[in-house]
């Protein structure tokens, strides 16, 4: 029986603003087995990282988790105080963000910074911190490590901070990481050594991994699982493999015709209109008014997210009939 | 594009109606402009409607003189002992305190402007020299400045022109800080896309500057100016308190520097003046708090 | 090596633009006390020639700091050049700019536009979209005021947005839509060409594809020609005739865009090409994982610049700076060793 790390059952979280209350993460549920790197794509505004916040416990104000269950190896993070959340923040569960310039402080050395994550997790002697510090940073593989953690942020390029924001990430040895977008801001040279480095240590230090990005050119390249998000939603959840063959979701096989390739050119075929504004999402499905494929029951009635076999879910009413293509 | 669309229902509104908007929710920023329209409602009765006179000594006629507040109808805030009405004199300063902090900022604004734009449009040596300039002016002890000029004003020019040579000076002196914003923005906006856009367009310098560039960078200039006349107005306290004003105009200065001779024995000639001046520049740095917020780009979604 | 790569290429039946050995250096300074020291320059276009056809989209592609952005405002003189030549239908362009007439410098300016990065900066927020996109008739008054509002509604439509838009403010867009505006924007001057700065990459994914469509039409429909300047290989596949990839301010390859996809010459562009993940299981390619980080731009590398990172690297590689040459028709590499990968 494979071992369930985290379960997200129905999670809502809101954002209570001036213009209205944001469902931004609107009854999203998927579950992340041990060692199988899991993909979280969406573009902007499909709760991705509002998802990945929540399970970390630091919605930004207005927001909200309004309801739902989270369990981290059996435990419902939801109903643990603040003080006990630090025990998994930054402990248990590792967070690389996007950017690693406002994640990593301009006035601390890389050095500095490391070895006060490193101490605030485990008491040690200023010796056996600096070690500690050396081999997280061989870990990322930075070479000369002695050197590099004399360095300000600001002297590393954007490569070098992201693999120093994972080193920091990885200080307390955590059993999940989630890495969001970790190489959005990155040449394209650059992030496939971060992925590469992503990949690696996932397989040596056994941790399970969450990556959100948006390009589903790095879920097949990352991800064994995936779970497609639509405006605050859960679209479709599969294996990987199985996504790109035969996709279920009209979203998903969308994407996969939208999005150009370097390997081939073919004619694309554009989604029709704007991601939806998610203070009055559309009614029934959140995809309807973009979808080639709606009838009016997608505007009446919202789809359930169905088990359809083989590990697989997926929210349309109409999966049994559609034949989609996927990315070939 | 989709009709299916459905996003823009409502009306358009332009970034000052959005700004607005915003505003109307700032309950502090709507008490700053309630506090400010009430002043100026209060400076526009004294000026046109009032039937006492500024500066009226008709209670020394009366046998009213000294009163002390709440005790006579008539004279709700008491009198001086010169007989002068304390509530009166408020109503009419407002009108003068109101010119010396709106007029003396608008000429800020007007040198600020052309000053700043100029150093900020204009790279190279001349930038640079209208750079220096502002910063020489920023530096200067404007305080001992402006005092001096009063001064020399009061001995100098018929006594009624008096307050308006004070409003000259304050301007005068207090467009370093508009200038500095001015450029600032200037550098900022210029480098912004829209900019290069119409530059591409081939829109020419002048178009560029007074078309794109200007409108841009009013919305720091309109919250910096409200705390500016708040600023001008105390400084006008300051330079009637020391002595250096116009005698013949009435002002909250004028008054609170004559209530102060006597402050033990009629304490409310200057106590109450004085609250008219806190609350008045308590309302323009709400007013500007408030439209600092509603202007602010970085906060509008 | 000057004018390699004019002589060097077939030229397709009629050029629009070119670009002869264009140089952009920007001087870095130290702050002083009280003077600026310059202490080097960033050479971010060092010697780049190419040139695009009538109707034709040149792909222009690159990692950050290799020049590409510098290079597109270079060409329209939208920042001043250092050396080298850009001709626009045969005319000196920094020379009609700097001495031509009224209405010739006006003319050049309507024949060539540009569509900026970033559709949030690039709108001014105080004016209606009407304005914005009729701010080209004022200054070129080549559509009678009468004719005016006609003009936009067409515009409007042509990039896919509706008459009602006209009325509205940019920022009550999304950045698809605001995107297409600069798109009509461009368009009212009636350009031949537009210099299109990664248009696409700061949109959602599944409405790239809408832009990225909208262009390629224009460029069939109106014969405009582009330069599309994109750090993102997919998307200068999908619309590009012909590619120049860019790695510092040099050029490392120009060729036919299947070619430069499908048999590149250059070590570089491989590992580029290697590197861009693509969603689909069944492709497995190796991966080319380049070692190391992109070099400062301002004192770059001695010899070929791609030298520190390049596995074939040898040598001469670290001492001569490659020529850019012809390997094939059509293809031209700046790469000591590009033989060895034919």
């Amino acid at each position: 029986m494979p071992e369930t790390v985290l379960q997200v059952d129905d999670l809502k979280t809101y954002f209570f603003t001036e213009a209205g209350v944001v469902r931004a993460v609107d009854g999203v549920s998927f579950s992340l087995t041990k060692g199988k790197p899991l993909g979280l794509v969406g573009e902007s505004g499909s709760g991705k990282t509002v998802t990945a916040l929540s399970v970390l416990g630091v919605v930004p104000r207005p927001g909200k988790i309004v309801s739902g269950k989270i369990l981290f190896e059996g435990e419902n993070l939801l109903e643990k105080t603040e003080n006990e959340m630090r025990g998994f923040r930054g402990k248990r569960i590792g967070y690389v963000s996007q950017d690693p310039n406002s994640s990593l402080d301009p006035l601390f050395t890389v050095g500095n910074q490391l070895s006060e994550v490193v101490t605030t997790h485990e008491k040690m002697s200023k010796e056996a911190a600096r070690e500690k510090v050396v081999d997280l940073l061989r870990l990322v593989r930075i070479a000369e490590p002695e050197t590099r953690m004399r360095a300000y942020p600001h002297e590393l390029s954007g490569g070098m901070r992201q693999r120093i924001a994972i080193a920091r990430a990885l200080a307390s040895e955590p059993d999940l990481l989630i890495a969001d977008e970790p190489t959005t801001n990155l040449d394209v040279t650059i992030q496939a050594q971060v992925l590469e480095l992503l990949r690696a240590l996932q397989r040596e230090l056994d941790m399970s991994l969450i990556l959100i990005t948006h390009d589903m050119g790095i879920i097949a390249e990352m991800a064994e699982e995936v779970v497609v998000l639509y405006a605050g939603r859960v679209a479709e959840v599969a294996r990987t493999a199985e996504i790109f063959a035969a996709p279920r979701h009209p979203y998903t096989a969308a994407l996969l015709q939208a999005v150009p390739r370097v390997d081939r050119k073919r004619p694309l075929v554009p989604i029709g209109g704007n991601i939806p504004n998610l203070i009055t999402p559309p009614s029934g499905c959140r995809f309807h008014p973009r979808c080639a494929y709606m009838i009016d029951r997608c505007v009446s009635e919202i789809p359930p997210l169905e088990a359809i076999g083989g590990g697989r879910e997926v929210s349309c009413h109409r999966w049994k009939e559609l034949e989609l293509r996927g990315s070939s | 594009m989709n009709s299916k669309e459905t996003q823009y229902t409502r009306r358009s509104a332009g970034q000052w109606a959005v700004a607005w908007r915003r505003f109307k929710k700032n309950k502090a920023g709507l008490a700053g402009l309630a506090i400010v329209a009430s002043f100026a409602v209060l400076a526009i009765y004294g000026l046109l409607l009032d039937p006492v006179p500024a500066r009226s000594f008709g209670c020394l006629y009366q046998g009213c003189t000294n009163l002390p507040p709440f005790v006579d109808s008539a004279h709700p805030l008491g009198t001086e002992n010169s007989g002068i009405d304390v509530w009166n004199e408020i109503i009419h300063g407002s009108a003068g305190d109101l010119y010396v902090g709106i007029g003396a900022t608008l000429i800020s604004v007007v040198i600020g402007l052309l000053v700043g734009a100029a150093a900020g449009y204009r790279s190279g040596v001349s930038g640079a020299v209208l750079l220096g300039l502002t910063q020489i002016f920023f530096v200067l002890p404007v305080l001992v400045i402006i005092l001096l000029f009063a001064k020399i004003f009061l001995f100098l020019v018929a006594q009624g022109l008096a307050l308006s040579l004070i409003v000259l000076t304050l301007g005068i002196f207090g467009w370093p800080l508009f200038a500095f914003i001015a450029r600032g923005e200037i550098l900022r906006i210029r480098e912004l896309e829209f900019v290069q856009a119409a530059k591409s367009l081939g829109a020419s310098g002048s178009r560029t500057l007074f078309r794109h560039i200007v409108p841009n960078l009013l919305s720091p200039i309109i919250v910096l100016s409200s705390l500016a006349v708040a600023a001008n107005i105390i400084t006008e306290v300051v330079i009637s308190f020391l002595g250096f004003g116009d005698p013949t105009t009435s002002t909250w200065g004028l008054i609170i520097q004559e209530g102060f001779d006597h402050i033990d024995s009629s304490w409310w000639v200057a106590f109450f003046p004085g609250i008219a001046v806190v609350i008045c520049v308590l309302g323009f740095n709400l007013l500007g708090d408030g439209l600092s917020d509603a202007l602010n780009p970085r906060l509008r979604e | 090596m000057e004018g390699a790569g004019i002589e060097g290429v077939v030229l397709m039946p009629a050029t629009l633009l070119e670009v002869k050995d264009l140089v952009k250096y920007f001087p870095v300074y130290e702050r002083g006390i009280l003077i600026k020291k310059k202490v080097g320059d960033v050479h971010a276009v060092d010697g780049v020639s190419f040139d695009v056809a009538k109707g034709e989209t040149m792909g222009l592609v690159g990692e950050s700091g290799c020049g590409k952005t510098t290079a597109g405002k270079a060409i329209l003189d939208l920042i001043p050049k250092d050396s080298g030549q850009v001709l626009f239908e045969g005319k000196d362009v920094h020379e009609t700019f700097e001495h031509g007439s009224n209405e010739d410098r006006k003319a050049m300016r309507r024949g060539m536009q540009m569509v900026f990065q970033n559709p949030y900066g690039s709108l001014d927020p105080r004016m209606t979209v009407f304005d914005i996109i009729s701010e080209a008739f004022i200054i070129h008054r080549h559509v009678p005021k009468s004719e005016w509002k006609e003009r936009v509604y067409t515009l409007l439509k042509l990039v896919g947005l509706e008459e009602y838009h006209a009325e509205r403010y940019p920022h009550e867009f999304s950045g698809g839509q605001r995107q297409r505006i600069s798109i009509a924007r461009a368009l009212a001057t009636e350009p031949k060409f537009i210099v299109a700065d990664e248009p696409v990459s700061s949109l959602d994914v599944s409405v790239r594809a809408q832009i990225l469509t909208l262009l390629q039409s224009l460029q069939q429909r109106e014969t405009i020609s582009f330069l599309y300047i994109s750090h993102d290989l997919s998307s200068v596949r999908q619309i590009s005739q012909r590619v120049i990839v860019m790695y510092l301010g040099k050029i490392m390859e120009y060729a036919d865009v299947d070619r430069i996809f499908d048999h590149p010459l250059n070590p570089y562009t491989v590992a580029l090409l290697s590197a861009v993940p693509v969603p689909d299981l069944e492709r497995k390619v190796n991966k080319i994982l380049l070692a190391g980080d992109v070099p400062s731009p301002i004192n770059p590398p001695p010899g070929c610049r791609f030298n520190p990172r390049c596995p074939y690297a040898t040598d001469i590689c670290k001492q001569a700076e490659p020529p850019l040459r012809q390997l094939e028709s059509d293809h031209l590499v700046a790469c000591h060793h590009a033989e060895k990968l034919m």
